[in-house]
C-alpha cells in the first residue's frame, strides 16, 4: 500500500516541479521582496517592521493562491485528459490514489513554504522565522487538502475555486465574526440574531480559525510560545485527515 | 468529464467511512473544547494608515469603514461595560475612529460611538479625550456633526462640571453649524447665564429674538420668558434652560 501511495506522491511532486510552477513561485516571491523594499523606503518610521509585515502577509496570500490554484488545475486536467481513468483502470484502490495525490501536493506545499520563508529568515529573528515557516507549511497543507476535496466533489474549476476562496476568507475572518456576533449593542435577543449566532458557532466547530496560523505578529512583535505551534500542528493534522477522509468518501462514490 | 450519477454510500469502503466519521467527531470535539475568543483590550493595536486602508478597501471605502467600526466595537461590547472601557487605550481608539471617518466622511457612527459610548466611561480624562476628538471632527463638517458636539457640551456641563469647556463647544456650534437645530444654537446663551454672565446672555437672547431667526411660536414664547427671567435678575433660574427638540 505504501509503495503505491509514495509512487503517486513522488510523481505528483515531480510533475509540479517540471512545470513552470517553481519559476512562478520564485518570480512572485522576488516581486514581493522588491515591493517590500519599496514599502520600507517610503515608511517614515519602523521601516524594517513595515517591510517584514508587508512581505510576510503578501507571501502568505500568494502561497495560498498558488498552491490552491495548482491543485485545482492539476486534478481537473487529469479528469479531462482521462489520466485518472487510466490510473483507476490499474489495480489501484481509489483511496491510495487520493492519499498519494494529497501527499504529493502536501510536499509541494512544504517546498513553497520553505521558499517563502527564506527572505523571512533574513528579515526576522531565526526562531520567529522558523515558527512562521512551520505554520505556513501547515496552512498550505490545509489549503491543498481543501482544494483536492473541492475539485473531486465539484468536478469543475469554477465552483471548486469559488468554494476554496470563500472558505479561506471565512476561515481567516471567523474569529472576528464570532466576536462581533457574541455581544451586539442592540438586538441581542432577537430571533434573527440568535439564529445567526447559532450558525456562526456551528461553523466554528467545523472550520479552522486560520487567523491563528502564520501570524505576522510573531515576526514583528516577538515569537510565539512553541506550544502554540504544536497546537496548530495538531489542529492542522486533524483537519487534513478530515478533508482527506471526505475526499476519499466522495471519490469512492464517483462513477467514471 | 465525470458522470453525474453517483454510487451509493454503501460502495464506500468501511475504513474510509469510519475515518471520516471519527475525524469529523474529533474536529468538532477539538473546536468545542477550545476557549471562546474574547477581545482583550490590550489586543487593540494601532490602525493602519488611512492610505493603506483605502488600498485595502478595493474601491469600497464605505463598506470597509462599516466593517472596521464593527470590529472596533467588538473590543468594548462585552458583558460589563466599565471594565473593558477603562482598559482600552483611548489614543488608539480615537486613532481608529479617525481612520474610519477618513474612509466614510458622511457616516456618523464613529462620532456617535465617541460621544455616546466611549465618552460614557466614568473616567474624566477619557471623557475629555473623546470630547476633544469630537470637537476636532466637528470642524470638518459642522452642519452634519453638530449634534455630537452638542452632546459633548452637555457632558462637559453636567458630568465634567466644566462650564467654560461647555461654553466653547456651544459657541462653536452657534458660529459654524448654520443648519443645527435651534436648541443647539441657543445653548451658549443658557450656559452663559449659568456662568453668571447674565448681561451677555440677555444681549444674545434679545438679539436672537430680534433677528427673526426663531420662527416657531412656542420657541419664541419660551425664549421670551427666559429673557424676562434673566432681566428680573433674581437668579433662581433653573440650570440649563435648554429645550430639547420637540419639547
Amino acid at each position: 500500500m505504501n509503495h503505491r501511495i509514495t509512487t503517486i506522491a513522488r510523481y505528483t511532486l515531480l510533475e509540479a516541479l517540471r512545470t513552470r510552477l517553481p519559476l512562478l513561485v520564485v518570480v512572485v516571491l522576488l516581486t514581493l521582496l522588491a515591493a517590500s523594499f519599496f514599502v520600507e523606503s517610503i515608511a517614515v518610521a519602523e521601516g524594517a517592521r513595515f517591510q517584514t509585515g508587508f512581505y510576510a502577509a503578501g507571501a502568505r496570500l500568494a502561497g495560498v493562491f498558488i498552491v490552491g490554484i495548482y491543485v485545482l488545475v492539476s486534478i481537473t486536467r487529469e479528469f479531462n485528459d482521462k489520466g485518472m481513468d487510466v490510473a483507476l483502470a490499474l489495480d489501484l484502490p481509489r483511496s491510495h490514489y487520493i492519499l498519494g495525490k494529497l501527499a504529493g501536493f502536501a510536499a509541494l506545499a512544504v517546498l513553497v513554504a520553505i521558499a517563502a520563508s527564506l527572505p523571512v529568515a533574513w528579515l526576522a529573528a531565526p526562531q520567529a522565522a522558523l515558527q512562521w515557516a512551520a505554520s505556513l507549511g501547515l496552512e498550505l497543507a490545509i489549503v491543498v487538502a481543501l482544494a483536492l476535496f473541492c475539485v473531486v466533489t465539484f468536478g469543475q474549476i469554477t465552483p471548486a475555486a469559488s468554494f476554496v476562496l470563500a472558505f479561506y476568507l471565512l476561515a481567516r475572518a471567523l474569529t472576528a465574526i464570532r466576536l462581533m456576533s457574541a455581544n451586539p449593542i442592540a438586538g441581542a435577543e432577537t430571533f434573527s440574531h440568535e439564529a445567526m449566532r447559532f450558525v456562526i458557532e456551528a461553523l466554528a466547530l467545523v472550520m479552522p480559525a486560520l487567523d491563528a496560523w502564520t501570524q505576522t505578529a510573531w515576526l514583528v512583535n516577538g515569537q510565539a510560545p512553541w506550544t502554540v505551534i504544536l497546537q496548530l500542528a495538531g489542529q492542522s493534522a486533524l483537519y487534513v485527515v478530515l478533508l482527506a477522509a471526505a475526499t476519499m468518501f466522495d471519490f469512492h462514490r464517483k462513477n467514471f | 468529464m465525470l458522470h453525474s450519477v453517483e454510487r451509493p454510500v454503501a460502495s464506500v469502503p468501511r475504513p474510509v467511512l469510519a475515518l471520516l466519521i471519527v475525524a469529523f467527531c474529533l474536529q468538532v470535539a477539538w473546536q468545542w473544547q477550545l476557549p471562546k475568543p474574547v477581545a482583550r483590550a490590550e489586543a487593540l493595536g494601532d490602525p493602519p494608515a488611512p492610505a493603506a486602508l483605502r488600498v485595502a478597501a478595493l474601491g469600497e471605502p464605505i463598506v470597509l469603514a462599516q466593517m472596521t467600526m464593527l470590529y472596533l466595537q467588538a473590543f468594548d461590547n462585552q458583558p460589563g461595560v466599565s471594565i473593558p472601557y477603562q482598559d482600552l487605550d483611548y489614543a488608539r481608539v480615537t486613532a481608529w475612529l479617525g481612520a474610519i471617518l477618513e474612509l466614510d466622511l458622511i457616516g456618523q457612527y464613529p462620532l456617535l460611538m465617541a460621544a455616546q459610548v466611549y465618552g460614557a466611561v466614568a473616567d474624566e480624562a477619557k471623557q475629555r479625550q473623546m470630547c476633544a476628538f469630537v470637537r476636532k471632527q466637528f470642524d470638518r463638517d459642522p452642519d452634519h456633526r453638530w449634534r455630537w458636539l452638542a452632546h459633548c457640551a452637555l457632558m462637559a456641563k453636567h458630568r465634567l462640571n466644566d462650564q467654560p469647556l461647555a461654553l466653547s463647544y456651544a459657541e462653536a456650534i452657534t458660529a459654524k453649524a448654520r443648519r443645527a437645530s435651534g436648541w443647539a444654537r441657543q445653548m451658549r446663551i443658557f450656559i452663559l447665564a449659568d456662568l453668571g454672565e447674565i448681561e451677555a446672555a440677555k444681549v444674545l437672547l434679545g438679539g436672537l429674538l430680534e433677528s427673526g431667526e426663531v420662527t416657531d411660536p412656542k420657541e419664541i414664547h419660551f425664549l421670551s420668558e427666559r429673557l424676562k427671567e434673566l432681566e428680573a435678575a433674581g437668579k433662581s433660574s433653573p440650570p440649563s434652560g435648554i429645550r430639547q427638540p420637540g419639547s
